[in-house]
């Protein structure tokens, strides 16, 4: 009885994404005829090999929205917007990831904003914050007094919002990728780089503020308990491993965090593919089951690099925060 | 101020990697090319999220909190300070309670000796006064005794005289034989009883 009720729920947790999948392959197969157009070898290329997992982990001008034809899934055309900026033609379209950014912000806002308020109530009605707002407190608490806070050193707490959005927008941003009709934006490089270069520029700045003229030693290695030789010689090598130690850090955010979520994504979805090749209920069965094992793990993955990437870039501001004697 | 230069830098910050993936063009396919104008949608997104979450969400939370642990604080140090005022109290009682015992004791230790020094005197009194009686009603005895022998040995003398009068009964001058009894009487020693 039990195990009937898990696997109708497992069918229908793998329903929504099947379907979206069977809807994409669909989509997918008219874009490529239309684009490959031009191409002399656009049938083959159609009959072989259709390429299902990178567009759905990739970025796009469409999104797909739920309705009520075949699949239940509908592609909507997103507007081209380019600017022409001295010359230059920037591609400023809002493409799916843009659209799924936008989502998680709003709903960061939604969320926190609407606790915050109801948190502000409470206190003032009965001293302390209930339900969802005590929920939303925990969390914001955690993460700022054991994650951000600790890490920043001492007067390290106006960086704290800084640490509290970046975790809960890369969270929403991550959570996003596990629903239906949804796409994971932290899974594209372009938006993991602009948050670590974001943290990069707020670390070089944090750094610039507590140590003013003393932050050229996190860049210039000179050190002056050596002699003047040894100075000029560790000045000529250290120096630049002292500035690909800075560009590491952002580099390191980067990666981590669009090939977490990244790879987590590509299981799931090559587990749900091979039902599709198998074209076997009785098989087709072990595949749902470990996609849906997957999905378990890429929601706590979700969670878990949001913290990392909130957690390190504490760690790093706190570490440029530190005089270097 | 700050504000505005971090932005500015910030929106810097990307510009190389947007010229390079606009040579890349429409290869918009690559899982690992940055794209400009995503980019930019992200950075915008993001800042505008900071400051409005920073403002809306977080600033009241942290605020709420502290002003609540403030209360907490206060009340978990007045509690501290009243029951230490409640210790020092009692220890000022206890220390009253084990005087007035003190002073008790010493009250009733007072009393007990005044007591006995009184019933002693009086028992000295009492001797003394008894002693006083005794020695007036011996003096007394002694002296009635006295008066007793000599009225007695008057009227032996007399008795004496009459009977020896009657024993001689003649010639015998009166005069002379009493003064020869007296002179005999005076030299004989009287016998204490």
């Amino acid at each position: 009885m039990k195990f009937a009720r898990l696997l109708v729920t497992v069918l229908l947790v793998l329903a929504a994404p099947a379907a979206t999948l069977a809807a994409q392959e669909h989509g997918t197969a008219v874009a490529a005829d239309s684009a490959q157009g031009v191409v002399p070898q656009a049938t083959e290329a159609q009959t072989q090999n259709v390429d299902i997992i990178t567009p759905h982990i990739t970025d796009a001008n469409a999104i797909d929205l739920p309705c009520l034809n075949a699949g239940f899934v509908c592609e909507v055309e997103l507007p081209r917007w380019t600017v022409n900026v001295g010359g230059h033609i920037v591609d400023l379209s809002p493409t799916k990831h843009v659209v799924m950014l936008l989502v998680a912000a709003l709903l960061c806002c939604a969320v926190l904003i609407t606790a915050a308020r109801a948190h502000e109530r409470h206190t003032h009605a009965i001293g302390r914050p209930k339900g969802f707002a005590a929920g939303i407190e925990a969390m914001v608490l955690y993460i700022r007094n054991e994650v951000a806070v600790p890490n920043l050193g001492p007067h390290g707490e106006k960086y704290a919002p800084f640490i509290l959005t970046l975790f809960f927008f890369i969270l929403f941003a991550n959570l996003l990728g596990l629903i239906p009709y949804g796409s994971t934006a932290t899974g594209n490089v372009s938006v993991t780089l602009t948050l670590a270069l974001v943290t990069f520029v707020v670390v070089e700045l944090a750094g610039i503020r507590s140590q003013g003229i003393g932050y050229l030693n996190t860049i210039f290695y000179w050190n002056k308990d050596l002699p003047l030789l040894m100075r000029i010689i560790m000045f000529v090598v250290m120096t630049p491993v002292e500035i690909v130690g800075k560009l590491t850090k952002p580099f390191a955010l980067t990666i981590r965090l669009f090939a977490n979520m990244t790879a987590g994504h590509i299981v799931v979805l090559a587990l749900i593919g091979l039902i599709f090749l198998f074209k076997s209920y009785v098989i087709g069965l072990a595949p749902a089951l470990m996609a849906t094992a997957i999905m378990l793990l890429e929601l706590f993955v979700a969670f878990l690099q949001a913290y990392i990437f909130a957690m390190l870039s504490a760690v790093f501001i706190g570490q440029i925060r530190e005089v270097h004697h | 101020m700050r504000a505005s230069l971090i932005a500015a830098s910030l929106v810097l910050a990307p510009s190389p990697l947007l010229a390079q993936a606009e040579e890349h063009g429409a290869s918009k396919g690559g899982l690992l090319d940055p794209h400009g104008g995503l980019m930019i949608w992200t950075l915008l997104i993001f800042v505008a999220l900071f400051f409005i979450l920073s403002k809306f969400a977080f600033g009241p939370i942290t605020r709420a909190v502290e002003a609540r642990e403030q209360a907490l604080q206060e009340a978990l140090d007045r509690a501290r300070k009243d029951r230490e005022e409640a210790t020092r109290l009692m220890a000022e009682h206890a220390k009253q309670l084990e005087g007035a015992r003190a002073e008790a004791q010493r009250i009733i230790a007072e009393g007990r000796a005044v007591g006995e020094k009184l019933r002693s005197e009086m028992v000295e009194q009492t001797r003394v006064q008894q002693q006083d009686m005794l020695d007036r009603a011996r003096n007394e005895i002694n002296a009635e005794r006295e008066k007793a022998i000599a009225e007695l040995r008057a009227e032996a003398v007399d008795l004496a005289i009459a009977g020896a009068s009657k024993v001689i009964e003649k010639n015998l001058d009166d005069q002379t034989n009493r003064r020869l009894v007296e002179n005999y009487l005076s030299g004989a020693p009287v016998r204490r009883n």
